[in-house]
């Protein structure tokens, strides 16, 4: 009894642990860069000029030309493509930041 | 005389807390690899994703799919090469138009066995994948690849609905246009904002 009790409470906590990463929708973000920092980015949208602010962590990629880049590649004022994860567009993480070429307003 | 007992509560020994908390992590891992990550990110290096549809999920969505209704009359009755069907057939044209990066997600309703045909045509190369999707969310992946066109027949390997992903891989604004005929109910339009158009479909 005791051992199934313990297995019981261990996959609810096994369950808990890695459930806040699953509740998550997928957001795309395309604009540029106002802000950066070691942990957060904010982006201008190009559809609506509208600021998204996003959490930047460790498991955050940055690529250019589809190749892996460095954070210090991401600059003010530069293009950006990001998907992010979040419940909304005020909750996000960023998962990968695709530095592109300026885009012009369409 | 005192009435008052006292309730012993067990406290688990160090041992069992370890063993408890060794467990926890284990299960957190397995679930972790094996769920999480390919869904979430697509990182799938137990299989386990792709044999549960789990890796479809990590594809950028619009918004979680709605099911239509299942109609029984667009189920075909199948007769040697002729498959009948309760109702007639309906069209749809649509062109979308899409901002640099943008992507879109365009999916008919379909009965399993239920056929459509179809032709669509990008003003540039797309990222494209034309894919199924059940009720229960388990998605199928039948053409994932660049392309600026394509013009085919579809037949519903299941009931759901069914229809294509198309992205804007450069930074110029594109359109695609899409013309169909087919056994479907209803379609739907999930945009990269999250909202979803449902559109009302022709009978020729």
């Amino acid at each position: 009894m005791s051992a199934v009790r313990t297995l019981l409470l261990s996959a609810a906590i096994g369950v808990a642990l890695v459930a806040p990463g699953a509740a998550h929708y997928k957001f795309r973000i395309v604009g540029t860069v106002t802000k950066i920092t070691v942990d957060e980015i904010a982006v201008k949208q190009l559809k609506d000029n509208a600021i998204v602010e996003m959490d930047i962590d460790k498991q955050t990629k940055v690529v250019k030309d589809g190749k892996p880049a460095g954070r210090g590649q991401i600059k003010i004022g530069g293009s950006v493509v990001i998907d992010a994860l979040g419940d909304d567009i005020l909750s996000l993480t960023a998962t990968e930041i695709r530095l592109v070429p300026p885009i012009r307003q369409p | 005389m005192n009435g008052a007992s006292q309730v012993q509560i067990p406290v688990p020994s160090g041992s069992q807390l370890a063993l408890t908390t060794a467990v926890a992590l284990v299960i957190a891992a397995s679930i972790l690899v094996a769920i999480v990550l390919p869904a979430e990110y697509g990182v799938d290096p137990l299989g386990t994703g792709e044999k549960l549809g789990l890796t479809a999920m990590s594809r950028v969505s619009a918004a979680p799919a709605q099911m239509p209704a299942a109609d029984a009359a667009l189920k075909p009755t199948v007769n040697g090469p002729i498959g009948q069907y309760g109702v007639p057939f309906k069209t749809d044209a649509m062109t979308f138009t899409l901002g640099p990066y943008d992507y879109i997600e365009y999916k008919y309703a379909l009965e399993e066995g239920a056929q459509m045909q179809f032709a669509w045509k990008a003003s540039v190369p797309v990222i494209h994948d034309f894919h199924g999707e059940r009720s229960d969310g388990q998605a199928s992946s039948f053409d994932k690849s660049n392309r600026q066109e394509s013009n085919g027949t579809f037949t519903a390997p299941f009931s759901g609905i069914h229809g294509w992903y198309w992205e804007n891989p450069g930074g110029e604004t594109i359109t695609v246009t899409l013309k169909s005929s087919g056994f479907y109910a209803s379609s739907v339009e999930f945009r990269s904002d999250k909202t979803t158009v449902p559109h009302t479909l022709a009978v020729p």
